[in-house]
């Protein structure tokens, strides 16, 4: 009923759905075609079901690979920034300390950073430590560059929890540590999984930053850069098919995430404004 | 089982002019339900996070039993505390809120177990034990902050304004059963509200502090009928006393025709330390009746009934050496008079309290 009244917003909502859908569905229906078919007939439907496509993908376009660096760097850059970023937001937004402000501010100075005036620096820095074009050199770079946002995100959100609550758990018996962890991070339980969520898919997505610091051996490629890498290559030797199922591969982890957190993503938006 | 000794403690926040708490002299005995009360910012939370360690003591030292706990974490003082929001743990169930202090404490399953079962059937807690604080009513996270306290079997209780989101009917109720279930377990409480009714009904005593300074400490009884200065006379009874200060004679003070008489003790103490020909005489609005005319009570006009029922209280104003003052007299609902009436109001025979004009010292 409402619809008829004022179809505009609705029309608006489709147009844009399906400007967001159809490239994605293109991708998808085009990984299963042959190069032939993606050549001559780019908006026709799949002659076959062609899973070879995937598994070329996987082994020759080494998109295995690529994917088991890119899970390996984020299984411990997460896991660092959410640690990392939960303490020091805690301890910023609960303890008065002298130099507090500052170091919140330098946080949320790093924010507005951008981040190509230090790629020249960062890379030196980076090899002076011999950890250039290696995954752990990646793993550190990925967790500051996430710390900021982090920091900033979780400090506002450790604020809005009540402090009675925390005064109530020093009486039960708890010490600094067993506040944080028992008390105050399971209070903080929406606004981790949504800063979490939010750099999984920033550092899953990243491509600059290995660019710069894993570019001179592909074994160590993560998933952005080896699509790349596939694409140029691909478009050369003209293997479309393998291209597009490779990026498929990649699109699809972060399509399961974003449909299986959804609603923390939304809630952990919206988070601090009510209560 | 244990005594509490606050020893001049003061808490003075940084960039304010005068302490939040001044020298506070407290002695609590074993078991007993000590009420702190004032009007806010008298300093009574204050005190109690004091105790409770979450404040800290600038000068002065704090007991329980004969330790010195001043420089104690709070985990250190085996205290429990109930909180005005009650401060429940969001994502804990009912049990396991109760539970986290002896779990920290590695107290063992099984005890906890019973423990936290016997507080429940205590508090009649037992169908919500698995639901978490948000799927509980006021009066029902109300009382698991009560349980939670309660499992802890700690030195002492410690309750900062526990009734004050719970609405008028509950809150008449749960005092009561906070009261029995104190004098039950018989763990020394210390209580902190604003309301005197609920500092009258539940304290063994009651300390009433004012800026951060202890007025006085006594038995309910004590502290009504015989209050230490103007502001517990002012602050201890509903509706409040009338005190005014009026013309001081040789035999008495002054109100209008009508002279309350005043022992000559009182008198000199009255006229010392520039007490200036004055003196403050307050009577209780139910300490004075309705008289006619003839009886020498003193000529008010009516602003206000109000009828509560059980009985009703009258507002009115007289004027007194060229002011207008107020006054209040609770009285039967049968002698009731009408808005605009003039009544005569008197006060019985020595049921007013004389206080020193100046310093407000009862005399």
């Amino acid at each position: 009923m409402r619809l008829l009244k004022n179809p505009f917003p609705q029309a608006f909502l489709v147009v844009w759905g399906l400007m967001t859908a159809l490239p994605l569905l293109w991708v998808f229906i085009s990984s299963f075609k042959d190069d032939n078919e993606i050549l001559s007939d780019p908006w026709g439907l799949p002659g076959a079901l062609r899973w070879e496509n995937f598994g070329r993908a996987w082994t020759h376009g080494h998109i295995g690979q690529y994917f088991l660096n890119s899970l390996i760097v984020l299984s411990v850059s997460l896991t660092l920034t959410m640690l990392l970023g939960s303490t020091t937001a805690y301890a910023l937004a609960r303890y008065k300390f002298p130099g507090n402000r500052l170091i919140y501010f330098m946080f949320v100075g790093g924010m507005m950073f951008p981040v190509f005036l230090a790629l020249v620096p960062l890379f030196a820095v980076v090899r002076n430590v011999g950890l250039l074009n290696t995954l752990p050199g990646l793993m550190m770079v990925y967790t500051a560059y996430s710390l900021p946002f982090t920091v900033f995100f979780l400090s506002a959100f450790f604020r809005t929890l009540p402090t009675a609550v925390a005064e109530a758990a020093m009486i039960d018996g708890c010490g600094p540590f067993s506040l944080f962890f028992r008390v105050m991070l399971p209070m903080a339980k929406p606004g981790l999984i949504s800063v979490g969520i939010f750099n999984l898919l920033g550092q899953w997505n990243q491509y600059l930053l290995p660019v710069v610091l894993v570019s001179d051996k592909e074994e160590n490629y993560v998933l952005a850069q080896g699509l790349a890498a596939l694409a140029v290559n691909e478009g050369y030797r003209g293997d479309y098919s393998r291209l597009f199922a490779g990026l498929t591969l990649a699109i699809i982890p972060v399509l399961i995430v974003y449909a299986v957190f959804q609603r923390q993503v939304q809630s952990g938006l919206t988070a601090g404004q009510l209560k | 089982m244990a005594t509490v000794t606050y020893a001049q403690a003061s808490r003075h926040y940084p960039g304010t002019e005068r302490p939040a708490v001044d020298k506070l002299d407290l002695e609590i005995r074993d078991g007993e339900f000590l009420v702190l009360v004032g009007p806010s910012g008298c300093g009574k939370s204050t005190s109690l996070r004091m105790l409770a360690g979450l404040e800290d003591v600038d000068n002065g030292a704090i007991y329980i039993n004969d330790k010195d706990v001043t420089n104690l974490p709070p985990k250190s003082r085996d205290i429990a505390m109930v909180f005005q929001n009650y401060a429940l743990y969001p994502h804990m169930t009912v049990y396991e809120n109760m539970a986290f202090a002896l779990k920290l404490r590695k107290t063992p399953k099984s005890e906890i177990d019973v423990r936290v079962k016997k507080a429940a059937q205590m508090l009649q807690l037992e169908d919500y034990l698995n639901r978490k604080p948000k799927a509980l009513s006021g009066g029902q996270r109300q009382r698991v902050a009560m349980g939670r306290a309660i499992v802890r079997e700690p030195q002492v209780f410690l309750m900062d304004e526990p009734l004050s989101n719970l609405d008028a009917k509950l809150r008449v109720q749960t005092r009561s059963q906070i009261a029995s279930l104190q004098s039950q377990l018989g763990i020394t409480t210390v209580y902190v509200t604003h309301d005197q009714i609920e500092a009258m009904t539940m304290g063994h005593r009651v300390a009433v502090l004012l800026d951060g300074v202890l007025q006085q400490c006594d038995t309910p009884r004590a502290l009504y009928d015989t209050p230490a200065n103007v502001f517990v006379a002012g602050f201890i009874g509903s509706p409040a006393m009338n005190i005014k200060t009026v013309a001081l004679t040789d035999e008495g003070a002054i109100f209008g025709q009508m002279i309350l008489p005043l022992s000559r003790d009182q008198i000199a103490k009255a006229r010392a330390e520039g007490g200036d020909g004055k003196v403050t005489v307050g009577f209780r609005p139910e300490e004075c009746e309705l008289v006619s005319a003839t009886e020498g009570g003193m000529p008010i006009v009516v602003d206000l009934v109000e009828d509560l029922g059980s009985g009703a209280n009258v507002y009115g104003h007289a004027a007194i050496n060229g002011d207008s003052e107020r006054f209040v007299v609770a009285t039967d609902r049968r002698t009731m008079p009408n808005l605009g009436d003039t009544v005569f109001v008197k006060p019985r025979t020595d049921h007013h309290h004389a206080f020193h004009a100046t310093t407000g010292v009862r005399i």
